[in-house]
């Protein structure tokens, strides 16, 4: 490969603060270490895909790509099962509003605290059995729902098969391990928004299995039971293909590969440190609450909505709900493809702007939506918040990795906590109390969406500015370098720990927009190129 | 194109116009008197699927002679008694008969009699756990409520029956379900050992 790859500052390798430092370090001379012909396709220096190839399975990127979204598919699918099948688990089991909106707090719940302790069982035993771990041991939980027999059961039940979303994490870590940074925003788009999908897919799949399980002649309260193996099945048959058809990392899996080199590994307090003192992870962890926050929210609702309001019948509800989720197909990419498309004029005050465009747009059209009275107009409205919506999330992860190069990981793992935590809040305050009824709740949310969106006009960085302010005009503090080099102290800058933050702050000048080429170089900042 | 336009306007506004005309219960007159004799003994919790109920229905004869003539269905219906909608939006009573959801479950219909109305009815096993009570509506030949009757009274508070529904559980399904659950459990934890083992033959080799 003789084009600008090996040469000093391109490598990204790192931007995600996720892969193992082991990659750099392997050494066993039975890995080439040049890159031809050895993989379907072509790879950089660490053995990472530089292409993606949507409709290959070729082994091992696009394998993984596959076998991670999908799990991640199958894992929001039981997670949103009991969701369109409400109008009969209601019955069945004597619950109240308080209950179901109670279940719905508890499905989201529990990934808050299953994603972060993820991604160190990905650093442990790596993506592969990170993922497999997951959705074996969920297996069982999803199958607990033949023996739920009242509200307290089907709460826990709920909970524990919402420990499944920890996938997410697996997936976008398993990415950065098999695809190069120039195109791991888009993949980790795909995957994540193709993931997310399921929430829609499982608003089809449950009432369509529904109708053919009472069809065969079972009653309606043991139908919606064994509807459920279906899921549960689905988790064992793609745990069992991740283990076998998987493997960690481009050239093989983590226990099989020697480790060697002398690479210094960061330290977790100091990487947690640099994550909660930055005021624009905060800013972001709210926002992302009240886009994909309010996504998952709406997953568990809106059938149940549809069911009640319009008089439908259950799998009608559930086609019209499966296009909320569906949505993410086009939706989420296309998010991530308008915020790149506004850097490229804009830069970073494009992405901001892009951001805030399409979250207020989707909270405009929640209002509408539960304001609704008429069948076309609610769908309508729905489909048009789905997008807003959905285009948000990835449009805020067209901006995260800026915010923050040594404690990406970290921030990542936490805006992804508050989604689940938004969630958890938004269907507390308006779908649980009998207050409000599920239309009044609809509109509140948007209201609440349209006013979390407004922190992102905070959000300054001093080289590329924000929505309303420039940059700094200082020269020093008004350098990509300047910001990514202060997570580093001067002990850790002596050690050069600080190289790959430098060369990512070069690579970052593309979001200065347009105005690149006339970027003065700072005086006392030359980048060390090891 | 204008054609089309004025066939979706006047869809929308004949279904504006259904809606309006929606006949509500208040309007109606309560001229049915609808007994129920719960069986075996009054006051027992039903259970969905085994026990049953006996309906009998009959013109109120206090009422003017001609009241009945327009009468030609009847259709009894299990209700919700209020204690069993609370909190529970979607089982709401409506003035308005079109979205009126107090009355979900069918028992039977059958050809307007002003006397000797009687029907056993074993209590579907989709009844969820509740209390009820159970109402009868009279319809004319354009099949509208015209007039209606229940076994409790205007408050819904006495003559309430229970009813308790099966649990949808099977022993097949848990026993199922057990299974499954180990399968996946060994299967993980068998695969890891295997090639942990595995991990450490070719270290020593």
């Amino acid at each position: 490969m003789a084009d600008t790859e090996g040469s000093p500052g391109s490598s990204m390798h790192g931007v995600t603060g996720r892969e193992p430092v082991l990659a750099f370090s392997v050494a066993s001379p039975t890995v080439p270490t040049d890159t031809t012909a050895k993989f379907d396709l072509p790879v950089d220096s660490e053995h990472k895909a530089k292409k993606f190839k949507l409709f290959s399975f070729a082994n091992p990127h696009m394998r993984t790509f596959h076998l991670s979204w999908i799990s991640f598919f199958t894992c929001f699918v039981s997670t949103f099962a009991a969701a369109p099948l409400v109008p009969i688990i209601r019955d069945n089991l004597n619950l109240t509003k308080g209950d179901i909106g109670n279940a719905g707090v508890a499905s989201v719940s529990g990934s808050i605290f299953s994603r972060l302790a993820m991604g160190a069982v990905c650093d442990l035993l790596g993506p592969r059995y990170g993922c497999a771990f997951v959705i074996m041991l969920s297996a069982p939980t999803v199958f607990c729902m033949s023996f739920v027999s009242d509200a307290a059961g089907y709460i826990a039940v709920r909970f524990m098969i919402g420990f499944s979303l920890a996938t997410f994490v697996s997936c976008q870590y398993w990415m950065s391990t098999m695809f190069n940074t120039k195109i791991i925003g888009l993949v980790n788009g795909t995957a994540a928004g193709w993931g997310n999908m399921g929430g829609g897919a499982t608003q089809l799949l449950m009432p369509l299995l529904y109708e053919i399980i009472r069809r065969a002649g079972s009653t309606p309260f043991t139908a919606w039971r064994i509807a459920f193996f279906i899921p549960g099945w689905l988790h064992v048959i793609m745990g069992i293909l991740v283990l076998n058809l998987g493997q960690d990392l481009p050239d093989g899996n983590l226990g099989a590969l020697q480790k060697k080199g002398d690479v210094t590994k960061d330290k977790f307090n100091k990487i947690l440190w640099y994550a909660v003192t930055n005021y624009r992870t905060w800013i972001f962890v709210l926002l992302y609450g009240y886009s994909m926050g309010v996504e998952l929210s709406t997953d568990n609702v809106i059938a149940e909505y549809f069911y009640d309001r319009f008089d439908l019948k259950l799998h009608t509800a559930g086609v019209i709900a499966a296009t909320f989720g569906m949505a993410n197909l086009l939706a989420r990419p296309f998010g991530g493809f308008a915020s790149d498309y506004s850097a490229r004029k804009f830069g970073m005050r494009g992405r901001l702007w892009t951001l805030w465009i399409l979250q207020t747009l989707g909270g405009v059209f929640c209002i509408l939506l539960g304001r609704a009275n008429s069948l076309p107009f609610a769908v309508t409205n729905m489909i048009i918040f789905s997008i807003g919506a959905q285009a948000a999330c990835g449009a805020t992860f067209g901006i995260i990795p800026f915010v923050s190069r040594r404690s990406l990981g970290i921030i990542s793992g936490l805006t992804g906590a508050g989604g689940n935590f938004g969630s958890g809040l938004t269907q507390l305050i308006f779908f649980t109390s009998s207050k409000y009824s599920t239309a009044t709740g609809l509109t509140y949310m948007g209201f609440m969406i349209c006013a979390c969106t407004l922190p992102v006009t905070l959000v300054h960085f001093p080289q590329w500015g924000s929505m309303f302010l420039p940059p700094t005009k200082d020269v020093v503090k008004g350098s990509e370098e300047h910001y990514y080099a202060a997570e580093w102290d001067d002990d850790e800058k002596l050690k050069g720990m600080h190289q790959n933050s430098l060369k990512f702050a070069e690579n970052s000048k593309s979001e200065r927009g347009r105005r690149v080429a006339s970027a003065p170089t700072p005086p006392n900042t030359t980048p060390n190129y090891v | 194109m204008a054609a089309s336009l004025l066939l979706v306007s006047s869809i929308l506004i004949s279904c504006l116009a259904a809606s309006c005309h929606g006949v509500t219960l208040s309007s109606l007159q309560k001229t049915l008197i609808v007994f129920v004799t719960a069986s075996p003994s009054p006051g027992q919790v039903l259970k969905a699927g085994e026990d049953s109920i006996t309906l009998t229905w009959s013109f109120n004869n206090s009422f003017p002679g001609r009241t009945d003539s327009a009468y030609k269905t009847v259709r009894v219906k299990l209700c919700f008694a209020p204690i069993s909608q609370q909190d529970r939006a979607w089982r709401k009573t409506e003035d308005n008969l079109v979205k009126d959801k107090t009355c979900q479950y069918k028992i039977v219909a059958k050809p307007y009699s002003p006397s000797n109305n009687t029907f056993s009815w074993t209590v579907q096993r989709d009844v969820p756990t509740g209390t009820y009570f159970v109402r009868a509506y009279a319809y004319n030949s354009a099949d509208e409520e015209v007039a209606y009757g229940q076994t409790t009274n205007a408050h819904k508070t006495n003559n309430l029956f229970q009813v308790k529904a099966i649990s949808g559980r099977h022993v097949s399904l848990d026993i199922a379900s057990i299974c499954f659950s180990a399968f996946s459990i060994v299967s993980l934890f068998g695969f890891f050992l295997l090639e942990k083992r595995g991990a450490k033959h070719s270290q020593e080799n």
